[in-house]
């Protein structure tokens, strides 16, 4: 499984918090689909404009498709799923980041999402460079420069799986029927 | 397996050895030999951490290693009204009706409540038709309970040697009595509901042993912001932390919840202590159920030792914003201006620390600028701190005192910072816009330090308290 784009260059200690703040946890219908989607990309990374690790142009320029590579501690703090879900809603695909922390490590796969942690990749990448990800061969390709990494997850062999569903719920519907 | 490797190279030993008679004496010797290193590799193959033994038991294995990946089943699985209605909309997208085990799902109204406004109040009306349709029985309403993770503790829900998971970062408090205690996103927990099972990727236990003794008004939240500087807010990250020695072992049940508390800070996946006598009494006299003190193996193997004294805590500790690991002496931040100074949080909202805080503010005024907020943790606290007067301290001295919710520790209800506005806090966590507006600074420390704060407007020193008595 491949997985292409164009990166957003993070730095680090990016927390939930700064992904999305407490003031909207309880905002949000999550019982419509659409709606809720909607509230969750809107909310998210609403103090942007003060901080020194996103850069000041992500909301308006993020695309469908787009891939974070962010600094070491990515999603540091809570379990709060929306922090995961705002990035996926605004159309990120990917993290890649130099270590990413556990809860938010989970929740973006359990969305369908790969997060992938692999010391000393923000180091080779810049903004609006492209990426190639090989899920089945673990490599990272920056086909600006050319270079390739390896990676190796820790995950449960059936996250593939996972993924191709898009995601843990879609998942365990499917083995169901 | 490293036994396997150990072993093979082993066989090698005779082959060195030139004379038929010498070989054959030494091939029986090297039998014996690696009999005896066999015996001794397979007991310590067989060693375990405590975390790791709760994890093999769990998942119905005879030994776990660290990072190998496990399906553990759950004792309890926690949820609370921040995420419970995100979670039951997972729930039901799963297109099941009923959970695996009602009895085993606690449901406690903590951070939103007494409801702020009509979002909070109809996610909580979902929560409660959700409780009432599964027959869910451990369901706190406000007024009830209080805040998660002092509930599931003092409610006797958590038993050593048993597993929780909760839609909260800090569920590893529970880890005080000596369980796996961890946070997990609602979709995980959705499928947790159905089927009493998570994955987890075994943490490798980083044993932090403290020795000494912990001298009022040094206290354990201190300790800790001492040891998260070593450690980090990575340190951790895909570990456990086993908190261990003499200073552990004095040390209070309600002072160790601190340790637990906290050890998400570092990354951790838990925190852990082993557990004793003292955890066996608070729990007996709160459960009728039976547990096990479950402890490490003698020769257990730790992926780190940190050493830690508590004479190398000269001072409280302060954390300055924006990370819990940025641990700073308090004489170094002394006099640094406040707007609000906040007592509570499922870090050091418990009677100890209101103790402390009503021993520093008794007969006195808190400066008449500050925002003082004392909220207890839960309905047992606020009970027990009513009856020793604690409360009438607090008021009297001119502090608001708020019924048990989460408040100020993050940007949820009461005592939200405005524009570049500085809260000391007994909480957490420190990020950047966590307690309301981005510009709003957080400092992290004990509630003697924050009660201290609280009279002068400014962070202090609370020891200059302990002199004079």
């Amino acid at each position: 499984m491949e997985l292409k784009g164009r990166v957003w260059k993070f730095g680090k200690d990016v927390d939930t918090d700064e992904l999305f703040a407490g003031r909207f946890i309880m905002g949000g219908d999550e019982t419509s689909q659409s709606r809720y989607q909607e509230f969750i990309a809107r909310s998210g990374l609403s103090d942007v404009g003060h901080r020194e690790n996103v850069p000041r142009d992500f909301l308006t320029r993020v695309e469908e498709g787009d891939i974070i590579v962010a600094e070491e501690n990515f999603g540091i703090g809570s379990s709060r799923q929306q922090a995961a879900e705002t990035l996926k809603f605004k159309g990120v695909q990917a993290v890649v980041a130099d270590s990413i922390h556990r809860i938010f490590f989970r929740n973006f796969w359990n969305l369908g999402c790969p997060a992938i942690d692999l010391p000393g990749i923000s180091a080779e990448f810049e903004t609006g460079q492209e990426v190639v990800i090989s899920l089945g061969q673990g490599t990272i390709k920056n086909l600006n420069t050319g270079k390739e990494f390896e990676f190796r997850l820790i995950i449960p062999a059936w996250f593939i799986d996972m993924i191709e569903a898009g995601g843990l719920i879609p998942y365990y519907k499917s083995l169901k029927s | 397996m490293q036994s396997d490797v150990v072993l093979s190279s082993c066989c090698y030993f005779p082959a060195s050895l030139s004379d038929l008679g010498t070989t054959v004496l030494s091939i029986v010797l090297a039998a014996t030999w690696v009999n005896s290193v066999k015996y001794t590799l397979i007991k310590r193959a067989m060693s375990m951490t405590l975390v790791e033994k709760i994890l093999a038991k769990k998942a119905g294995k005879e030994v776990v290693r660290p990072d190998e990946l496990v399906e553990v089943s759950v004792d309890r699985a926690m949820i609370h009204d921040a995420l419970g209605a995100h979670t039951i909309a997972k729930f039901r997208a799963l297109g099941v009706g009923r959970v695996w085990d009602p009895a085993k799902i606690v449901v406690v109204l903590d951070h939103y409540v007494p409801n702020k406004d009509i979002d909070t109040a109809k996610k909580c009306l979902n929560i409660k038709k959700f409780v009432l349709e599964q027959g869910i029985e451990n369901y706190y309403e406000v007024g009830k309970g209080g805040i998660a993770h002092q509930v599931l503790v003092e409610k006797g829900h958590v038993l050593p040697g048993t597993t929780l998971v909760g839609v909260d970062s800090h569920t590893t408090t529970s880890g005080v009595v000596g369980a796996f205690a961890t946070g997990i996103g609602v979709d995980e927990m959705a499928v947790v509901f159905k089927t009493g099972r998570l994955w987890e990727r075994v943490p490798g236990t980083i044993r932090v042993n403290v020795e000494g003794k912990l001298l009022p008004p040094i206290m354990s939240k201190d300790l800790m912001l001492f040891i998260l500087k070593r450690l980090g807010i990575s340190g951790a990250l895909f570990k456990s932390l086993q908190f261990t020695g003499s200073a552990i072992r004095q040390m209070s049940f309600e002072s160790r919840m601190v340790l637990t508390n906290m050890a998400i800070e570092s990354g951790a996946t838990n925190g852990i202590i082993e557990p004793d006598q003292k955890v066996a009494d608070f729990l007996r006299a709160r459960t009728n159920h039976s547990f096990e003190l479950m402890q490490s193996d003698q020769d257990a193997e730790y992926v780190e030792t940190l050493e830690f004294h508590t004479d190398d805590i000269k001072e409280p500790m302060v954390a300055v914003p924006p990370k819990p690991s940025n641990a700073v002496r308090v004489t170094e931040v002394e006099g640094t201006r406040i707007d609000q100074a906040f007592i509570g949080t499922c870090t050091n909202g418990r009677l100890e620390d209101l103790r402390i805080a009503a021993r520093i503010l008794k007969g006195r005024k808190v400066d008449k600028f500050t925002k003082v907020i004392v909220i207890p943790a839960s309905q047992e606290v606020l009970k027990a701190a009513l009856e020793e007067g604690l409360i009438a301290t607090f008021v009297e001295a001119g502090a608001a005192v708020g019924p048990p919710t989460c408040g100020p520790c993050m940007e949820a209800h009461m005592g939200i910072l405005g524009p570049g506005e500085v809260c000391i806090s007994t909480a957490n966590r420190n990020f950047q816009g966590r307690v309301g507006d981005v510009t709003a600074k957080i400092y992290l420390a004990s509630p003697a330090t924050v009660a201290a704060s609280a009279l002068k407007g400014k962070i202090s020193d609370p020891r200059e308290f302990f002199r004079e008595t």
